[in-house]
């Protein structure tokens, strides 16, 4: 059974329809890519999955269960992480501070040491413990990133949905950043969606890609046929 | 009975509609709730009286002088106290909450607790439809407020620097977007709204008492009418002020004097929870 | 500072305030009890506003539930001060529940204008309903104590402020403190991560006005008379100018904004009734200029240093 299902999801917000229709699948243990040109929806769709808003109709199954409309929170501690396209770090709480609001949401019965033990161990794991002390609004915009990364997995999620992270990131940058989210997959077990523009990138991570024009799925496929496809080239074109 | 309640209702409405303009243009551009909206109010009312009382300037200079005056410290008051908060509504809210303490102290102590009164427009009483008399000075701020209010509506929809507003009030960032220059647009706005509190000052002052503390009520009940009407409507601020005025004054007369006040708020908490767009208001997404 | 030096220096603290008042005469230590109220008011206030973001003008309306429910109780049905405050503070703490549910979907400045009607209505209630209120002449109540001494209700609000600090800092450490600090910051953030914004709100809410019902409760046993000055927004300015000069959402802010307000007071009272003015000027002039009060000019001109723990 895949780990994520969305069935004929629909948003309109007053008179515009951001999202139309959208069927999709995530199986466990992959990486998905979802791309589209500029106001396909895809962070709509992230948001609509992810609880930040009902969708106006259609189902979203998690794991097995229908978890559409349920509010954001919730979905988080069913096993659902998400990061945002402009990071929305705890800007006057230090980075360990960041990271322990997921971990005592996490895991609420724990008692303080423990719970700094486990932030410090995902800060370490983004790279950024030297930073715990700081408070979050002195990182710069790939350093909040990576925090923000520190922070969904502090939840220990099942999924987890990135919005855009390689952005203003180099070359070098980028192929640590892809090995690192393969090594989420590979090593922690994760299932990942991804919605990114460093078209790459997704090519050489994901093992399936979601196409996303003008909030309806346009195609889903391996890397190799959405590239060669007609009508994806178009939608770019035409952006 | 009745009767003389509709009038007082409707002078007082278009009075209190006259004070939500003012909320509501600067709510709409800015996201700002101005607190001291009630002193600003009230000094105008001061102004008048100083300048036509104790300086026994012609009456409408003194009029026009007070309400300019106190748009020009809407302008200082945007400029040194919201600006900064710009983004953040619960900063200027605490700031306006403290400004308005300390103008109705400062006011205490320049002009003292007794009431002050503007001299009368014009005096005596007519009679009204045969049915009672009704002085004249509130007949005429009746007139008075529906024209300020009829020259608003007017330069809204009218003129460019009403489509500016209407366009920044819709979509900040659009409008930013298309070249208005909107820490101008702020300031101006702001001072615009100042104007309108000043504008219904200077019209009832001659009829109610002008104490420090008078600011008040009329800024709670703007607030009241801004969000019965709808944030950001103005034909919400005209039917929202016009009723609440209509329901205080009947529900004095016919239930409690009392509890006069007690409407306003109550419908501001019913209109919260049914409707926070209030009635003409746009919905929020 | 580490938990267990903590609980030395606040120790040595509690002890200095229990010898304090010996030394003073008996309108210094009238000040001092008033202050206590404040500290209570102010550090529950902050809660709302300065952990949680919820501006309230509805604070001293709780406080106001407190005084008014013991003092009724009292007056016409003989009920024992002390029961009559617990009475006040469940009723304060019920409202604020209700309140804090109601204004859940609002935002920040519908919430302010809600707690603002909230507080208008509760005080025309109260001047209206003479006969069980006494209106504005005041409700003449009788004391905690048989014995009427200042003393003794020094020590009585000194342990009530004492515990509700306790609680207040046990619950910022807490769990809960530190998604309370997380809602502050960023809702949307706070509630990707799984906090219960929801829950911690509404939470904040009750246990704030609980914290009111209960010094209002404590206050107007103390004053021997309760009036509508207690649910009034002159009060409540009072707890907000406190806040904000202090330091608001610092745990030491309130409790430094009160005792420094209410001694400045005194000092201004030489020359007139100016004090309000005063505390206005000078609070425009920190939120204005130091939006974290004094506690964060004295943490900005403090040697820098990053740590774990939390403030």
């Amino acid at each position: 059974m895949a780990l994520l299902e969305g069935h004929k999801v629909s948003k309109s917000f007053g008179g515009v329809q951001a999202l139309s229709q959208v069927d999709f699948v995530v199986e466990r243990g992959t990486i998905v890519g979802l791309i589209g040109p500029n106001g396909a929806g895809k962070t709509t769709l992230f948001n609509a999955v992810a609880g930040a808003f009902k969708p106006t109709s259609g189902k979203v199954i998690f794991d097995g269960a229908d978890v559409t409309g349920l509010p954001a929170n919730a979905i988080c501690r069913r096993g659902m992480a998400r990061t945002f396209q402009v990071t929305r770090p705890f800007a006057a709480m230090t980075c360990l501070e960041n990271v322990m609001v997921a971990a005592i949401n996490r895991h609420p019965e724990k008692p303080r040491p423990f719970i700094e033990a486990f932030a410090h161990e995902k800060l370490d794991f983004v790279g950024l413990a030297e930073m715990e002390g700081t408070e979050a609004r002195h990182l710069n915009v790939i350093q909040k990133k990576r925090l923000e990364m520190a922070r969904a997995l502090a939840t220990e999620p099942k999924l987890l949905m990135l919005d855009e992270v390689l952005g203003g990131l180099n070359t070098q940058e980028i192929s640590q950043a892809v090995e690192f989210i393969r090594s989420l997959r590979d090593r922690l077990g994760l299932t990942v969606l991804w919605i990114e523009h460093v078209m790459g990138a997704i090519m050489k991570a994901a093992e399936r890609v979601i196409v996303l024009d003008q909030g309806q799925v346009l195609m889903a496929g391996n890397p190799a046929e959405v590239v060669a496809d007609q009508r994806v080239i178009q939608a770019y074109l035409g952006d | 009975m009745f009767a003389i309640s509709i009038m007082n209702g409707l002078v007082m409405g278009v009075i209190y509609a006259l004070a939500a303009l003012g909320v509501s243009l600067v709510v709409g551009i800015m996201n700002v709730v101005n607190f001291a909206h009630g002193e600003l109010y009230i000094l105008a009312g001061y102004f008048s009286y100083l300048f036509a009382s104790a300086l026994g300037v012609n009456f409408v200079l003194a009029l026009v002088l007070a309400v300019g005056l106190v748009f020009i410290l809407g302008l200082l008051i945007e400029y040194l106290l919201i600006r900064p908060t710009y983004g953040n509504d619960m900063y200027s809210l605490i700031l306006t909450f403290i400004l308005s303490i300390v103008l109705q102290n400062a006011y205490l102590l320049i002009f003292g607790p007794y009431p002050n009164k503007p001299p009368l427009w014009v005096s005596g009483a007519t009679d009204v439809f045969g049915l009672f008399l009704y002085g004249n000075q509130r007949l005429a701020a009746l007139v008075a407020g529906a024209a300020v209010i009829a020259v608003i509506f007017l330069i809204i929809k009218k003129t460019w620097f009403g489509r500016i507003i209407r366009a920044a009030s819709q979509d900040r960032e659009m409008a930013e977007l298309n070249g208005v220059n909107t820490t101008r647009l702020n300031m101006l706005s702001f001072g615009l709204g100042c104007a309108l509190a000043a504008a219904a000052g200077v019209i009832l002052a001659p009829v109610f008492p002008v104490t420090p503390s008078a600011g008040v009520p009329v800024a709670l009940t703007a607030f009241v009418v801004v969000v019965l009407g709808g944030m950001g409507s103005l034909w919400g601020c005209v039917v929202g002020g016009l009723t609440l005025g209509l329901v205080e004054n009947l529900g004095a007369a016919f239930i409690s004097t009392g509890y006069k006040n007690v409407f306003g708020f109550i419908i501001l908490i019913l209109v919260l929870l049914v409707r926070p767009s209030g009635l003409f208001g746009r919905a929020k997404v | 500072m580490t938990g267990k030096k903590i609980v030395w220096v606040a120790g040595l603290i509690v002890a200095g305030m229990c010898i304090l008042p010996l030394s003073l005469g008996i309108y210094p230590q009238h000040v001092l009890i008033v202050s206590l109220f404040y500290v209570m008011m102010a550090s529950s206030w902050n809660l709302l506003a300065g952990f949680t973001g919820q501006v309230s003008f509805g604070h001293a309306a709780m406080a106001g539930i407190g005084a008014y429910t013991s003092g009724i109780l009292a007056v016409k049905a003989g009920v024992d001060p002390w029961i009559g405050v617990c009475a006040g503070t469940a009723l304060a703490a019920l409202l604020g529940l209700a309140l804090g549910a109601l204004c859940l979907k609002m935002g920040g400045i519908y919430l302010s204008l809600t707690t603002l009607a909230f507080s208008q209505i509760l005080h025309i209630v109260i001047v209206n309903e003479y006969d069980v209120t006494r209106g504005t002449m005041g409700l003449q109540v009788p004391g905690l104590v048989a014995e009427y001494s200042k003393i003794t209700y020094y020590y009585i609000m000194l342990a009530a402020a004492v515990l509700m600090l306790t609680i207040l800092y046990r619950m910022i450490h807490s769990n809960l403190g530190m998604n309370f600090r997380a809602v502050q910051n960023d809702e949307v953030a706070a509630k990707s991560v799984g906090a219960k914004v929801l829950q911690v709100r509404v939470l904040a809410f009750t246990v704030a006005s609980a914290m009111a019902g209960f010094a209002g409760g404590l206050y107007g046993h103390y004053l021997l008379l309760i009036t509508p000055e207690i649910p009034s927004l002159d009060l409540q300015f009072k707890v907000l100018a406190m806040t904000v000069i202090g330091g608001m959402g610092s745990f030491f802010g309130p409790i430094i904004g009160a005792f420094a307000l209410n001694i400045l007071e005194e000092y201004i009272r030489v020359y007139g009734e100016y004090h309000v003015l005063v505390f206005g000027l000078v609070a425009l002039v920190v939120a204005r200029f130091a939006p974290n009060g004094l506690i964060g000019l004295w943490r900005k001109f403090r040697p820098m240093k990053t740590h774990l723990a939390v403030k």
